[in-house]
């Protein structure tokens, strides 16, 4: 209960040190926005020049992208910090962090506020009404009850991938740019189904890169579209994410041992 | 000696990334997949299509890749060598720029020549590969080719300027993360990053003819495929040779009213 009130304290602290700088503040909201606009843009288009895309008509393509923006928005409000660590590595800022009592990762969530995150859900969330909106699904408890374990797991899947990022950055900080690509592929790939794409390359976003999981698959389950791999396992989707969470922390949580630091 | 002076500003950025090889490692390995994803899912896209927005397959699929190449034009790191504006507002030491016996402005453009010459070797590279293996179509004459060239650096010139805006912001607001990403935002969706411009609605493409964006690389890549006919190219390359001037002069005014906020030391 202390850890949690010292955690609400430091992150009032933040979001008044970015009000601050009231342009920026206000501009890093409309980022978030604008950000996640992109994404629907770029789905939009492609939807209106080429309908039926893989077999899904519009309405059920449109909850890819809502889930996956939500789960996005989630993840950077609230473990968005393990993405661009590598600078903070860089500045040192990690060794300091280590003789605090705190432990690190809660301390690298608490750096700042993200104002971006504000933007980025209420964007997520508006285009989540009007997928839900133009689905023809019925939507039952049980189809709103995985909607939602899914949109969780995701976030999870998201945290995982970006944590091994921030894991290997602790001993290469220039491992850092592959989060800036990894968000490329989430924003590009992760919004369309990926059935689209030649055999192969869905197979690399499914077992290389598990990005099908994030928003793909738990919508092809409840859309009821086949996929490249069996029922069951795009239906533990969300499941997955939880696992990967937990992998990725016991591999930060060694990196973090490993460390040696600027000056050995 | 100013050739060796200017050699020597331009090839710090380029050395930096020389010495992180994760990074280089990166690069390769980012750009090769990209390549494979994006012209992967264009080619999908378009197999149960004809033309669309007057482009066929192979356009499209063209269109795409090079603008992936394109994108790494200018794509380096200069925040890990502590040397962006932004930095050094914020540490104090933007006063150093001031200081030294080369102007400030002709550092910065320096340093992004070095970054977009280094760029260029990665994205010529990157061509001459998806070329030798048929991903992206040759340009179909001689003529189109060397105006897809001059319209390319004219590009390369409007973005420049572009980004030298973002950072000329850090004088009057400190901070210019969130321009920076405004600009990208603008930069992907209006140059035609994200999916090519003929493909959106008519209004979009309208008003994005009223922005510099699109100068930077839609035009050169529309020359390329032929979307663009050589016939309307020299009222393209004007406009992108309009947007240059505009933005220099800007810019220079700029780089002025800079120069008399910077104070040392509290002033």
């Amino acid at each position: 209960m202390h850890a949690v009130r010292i955690m609400w304290r430091v992150t009032c602290l933040n979001f008044r040190a970015q009000m601050e700088y009231r342009s920026e503040f206000l501009l890093m909201i409309a980022i978030g926005a604008i950000w996640q606009v992109s994404v629907i843009v770029f789905a939009t288009v492609l939807l209106t020049r080429f309908t039926g895309m893989g077999g899904w008509d519009s309405s059920d393509v449109l909850l890819i992208p809502a889930t996956r923006m939500l789960a996005h928005g989630l993840f950077v409000l609230f473990l968005g910090r393990m993405h661009g660590l590598g600078r903070h590595i860089q500045e040192g800022r990690i060794d300091i962090y280590l003789v605090r009592p705190m432990p690190v990762h809660r301390q690298v969530q608490l750096q700042y506020f993200p104002t971006n995150a504000i933007g980025d859900l209420t964007v997520a969330a508006g285009l989540m009404v009007g997928a839900l909106a133009r689905s023809d699904l019925d939507w039952t408890a049980g189809r709103i009850t995985y909607l939602i374990v899914a949109i969780l797991g995701g976030l999870l899947l998201e945290a995982a991938l970006f944590t091994v990022v921030a894991s290997a950055s602790l001993r290469f900080p220039a491992a850092d740019y592959w989060g800036i690509w990894l968000e490329e592929l989430l924003g590009t790939f992760g919004s369309y189904p990926l059935n689209v794409l030649p055999r192969a390359v869905g197979g690399f976003l499914t077992f290389g890169l598990p990005l099908a999981f994030v928003a793909y698959f738990p919508a092809a389950v409840l859309t009821g579209h086949d996929t490249a791999v069996p029922y069951w396992l795009a239906a533990a989707s969300p499941l997955l994410g939880v696992l990967a969470y937990l992998g990725s922390r016991l591999l930060w949580r060694w990196s973090l041992r490993h460390y040696a630091g600027v000056n050995g | 000696m100013a050739v060796l002076h200017a050699w020597r500003a331009a090839r710090v950025t380029p050395l930096g990334e020389l010495h992180a090889p994760p990074r280089m490692t990166a690069v390769l390995l980012r750009l090769t997949v990209q390549v494979v994803l994006v012209a992967s899912l264009w080619r999908g896209l378009y197999a149960h299509t004809g033309t669309t927005a007057g482009l066929d397959r192979g356009q499209a699929v063209t269109y795409a890749v090079l603008a992936v190449l394109a994108s790494r034009l200018r794509e380096l790191d200069q925040f890990a060598g502590r040397d962006t504006v932004i930095q050094h507002m914020h540490y104090g030491t933007i006063v150093y720029w001031y200081l030294r016996p080369l102007p400030p402005q002709r550092y910065y453009a320096l340093r992004a020549l070095g970054e977009q010459l280094y760029g260029f070797a990665w994205a010529l590279a990157g061509y001459a590969v998806c070329l030798a293996a048929g991903v992206v179509e040759p340009p179909r004459s001689a003529a189109v080719a060397g105006v897809f060239a001059v319209s390319l650096l004219l590009g390369q010139w409007v973005l420049y300027y572009i980004m030298l805006l973002t950072d000329q912001w850090c004088f009057w607001a400190l901070r210019n993360n969130a321009a920076v990403m405004i600009l990208i935002f603008a930069q992907n969706l209006l140059s035609g990053v994200y999916a090519p411009l003929w493909f959106f609605p008519d209004w979009f493409v309208t008003l994005s003819v009223f922005m510099p964006f699109q100068a930077t690389l839609s035009v050169p890549l529309s020359l390329y495929i032929g979307r663009i006919p050589l016939s309307d190219a020299a009222g393209q390359l004007a406009i992108q040779a309009a947007w240059v001037v505009v933005l220099a002069l800007f810019t220079r005014f700029l780089w002025r009213r800079a120069a008399r906020r910077v104070i040392s030391q509290g002033g």
